[in-house]
């Protein structure tokens, strides 16, 4: 999908996105330690099982299990130099269990490396690693590229680079949290500024993703809205993070989160889904919630 | 002001604006003066790392400033090194083994909390990450460790911070553990038998001062 494809398609409706995969596959067995794309390979079932899992909750666009697929990330997970054929894997995977209607966005996370002054690494490494991840995700047929969870702007800035070069349309997103003066990532990137270079640098869509809850991700996409004027995504997490004897929980109910993500639309997203520990379920909510805006 | 009260308050500052040339020239000129390490160390370096915690945790100072200011305090510490160890050297806070448990690759918490833990006066061994129970085990046995200090970025791999609290009590040795990362929490910790948590890497060097300090 171009650029103008997109444009066209987010003039007629607001996207579901899908919720999250790395804490679905963990509930249904990925060992601990184990990066999530070893899955593409080693448990394809399971894979395209959770894609089609968000299928039929409603989503109209599902990413690929590619979000540790950039080559400084697989070399950690012991998938050195296998960039190509964990994403030709990860995208089939996904487009089985979309059909034609929907879309295949190609994940793509941090790659791990730091910049200096906290890392030694170099914004060449980045680009030469997107560029690889990039173009795989295209040629194995995504329909578009979506980077999510950056924490430094030159290191999201890299990997849009890389993606424009595809030709694809492309959604650009950072995870911010907030603090003293407002929203801010890690790295001490500001919202507002952070998004608007993200636009200039001709992502299609821009946003926020993970780190926090759906209610304070309305107030991070109203803040969006008043000061850039680019389509929006918003994918939060299923509440905050709880800790028990079984595993880590998220305490929003499906009913909330969906709630929320009514409101994220009516501050002024136009592509929204889940990120950690959403399920199918959270997506089927917030499918019945939007559509229900819609019908009004 | 004295020449000696406007070196340590240049030194603070540029601890605290991450500035490592000049804190090198400014270290130099200290010892030159005539000030002894340790007191360069307590009056010039420490309030200076000290204010960039507070910073950080006000949501002043973001990772890049703080690291800055860490890794200012490591570059005046290679300098002071040397002299210390004239001065018949200067007793660390305590012995700490860091590391990120077996099966998780995360290294940047846990890099942090040890680098900040080095600037604050304690003797650091960074295993790295992907670090089993008994490296851990045989590391803090080999360096009589105070604490040992282990990070799990993942729901999957915190159980490992519970192998290792019981692999350290198994082999009957005294070091405390505190953990920390996105997953774990304070009920956690105790859950598990752990001694600390910390929820960041200032808080961090706050939790290691008391375990040590209160250290049998």
């Amino acid at each position: 999908m171009t650029p103008d494809g997109l444009r066209a398609l987010l003039e007629r409706q607001v996207l579901l996105l899908d919720g999250g995969m790395g804490s679905l596959l963990m509930t249904v067995g990925l060992e601990r330690g184990r990066a999530p794309e070893w899955w593409n390979l080693e448990r394809p079932d399971r894979v395209e099982a959770a894609h089609r899992g968000y299928v039929e909750a409603g989503s109209d666009l599902v990413h690929t299990n590619t979000f540790g697929a950039s080559p400084p990330k697989l070399q950690t997970a012991g998938l050195g130099g296998r960039c190509r054929e964990v994403v030709a894997a990860a995208v089939a995977l996904a487009r089985n269990a979309c059909g034609p209607s929907r879309l295949v966005a190609g994940d793509m996370g941090p790659t791990g490396l730091l910049l200096p002054p906290v890392g030694q690494a170099s914004i060449e490494e980045f680009a030469s690693a997107f560029r690889e991840q990039a173009e795989a995700l295209a040629g194995a047929g995504a329909d578009l590229i979506s980077i999510e969870t950056m924490y430094d702007l030159r290191e999201a800035l890299a990997a849009v680079e890389a993606a424009r070069e595809t030709g694809l349309a492309v959604l650009a997103s950072m995870t911010f949290e907030a603090r003293k003066r407002g929203f801010f990532t890690i790295m001490g990137d500001p919202l507002a500024d952070s998004l608007a270079a993200l636009a200039g640098a001709g992502a299609d869509a821009v946003g926020c993703n993970c780190s926090v809850t759906s209610s304070v991700m309305v107030g991070m996409v109203a803040e969006a809205r008043r000061s850039v004027s680019a389509r929006l995504v918003a994918q939060p997490n299923a509440g905050q993070p709880r800790v028990t004897p079984g595993g880590t929980s998220y305490d929003a109910s499906p009913e909330e989160f969906a709630r929320d993500l009514a409101a994220i639309v009516a501050a002024g997203a136009s592509l929204v889904g889940g990120c950690c520990g959403t399920s199918p379920e959270f997506i089927r909510c917030a499918r019945a919630a939007l559509d229900a805006v819609v019908a009004r | 002001m004295t020449v000696t009260s406007e070196v340590l308050a240049a030194l603070n500052r540029a601890v605290l604006e991450g500035d490592d040339q000049t804190v090198v020239g400014l270290v130099r000129r200290a010892l030159d003066a005539g000030l002894a390490p340790l007191e360069t160390i307590e009056q010039g370096l420490v309030p200076g790392i000290r204010r960039a915690g507070e910073l950080w945790e006000e949501g002043e100072y973001f990772l890049p400033e703080l690291v800055g200011s860490a890794q200012a305090m490591k570059a005046a510490m290679d300098v002071l090194q040397p002299a210390l160890a004239r001065h018949g050297g200067a007793r660390a806070l305590g012995r700490v083994v860091i590391g990120t448990v077996h099966g998780d690759i995360h290294d940047i918490g846990k890099t942090l909390v040890g680098t900040l833990l080095a600037a604050n006066g304690f003797s650091v061994s960074d295993e790295g990450a992907d670090v089993p129970a008994e490296r851990f085990v045989a590391r803090a046995r080999q360096l009589d460790a105070d604490l040992v200090c282990a990070s799990a970025l993942l729901t999957t791999t915190m159980a490992g911070q519970r192998e290792l609290v019981e692999a350290l009590r198994g082999a009957g040795l005294r070091a405390r553990v505190m953990v920390g990362g996105a997953p774990t929490s304070p009920e956690w910790a105790r859950e598990i038998g752990a001694h600390g948590y910390a929820d960041n890497a200032v808080a961090a060097v706050a939790v290691a001062r008391r375990l040590v300090v209160s250290d049998p």
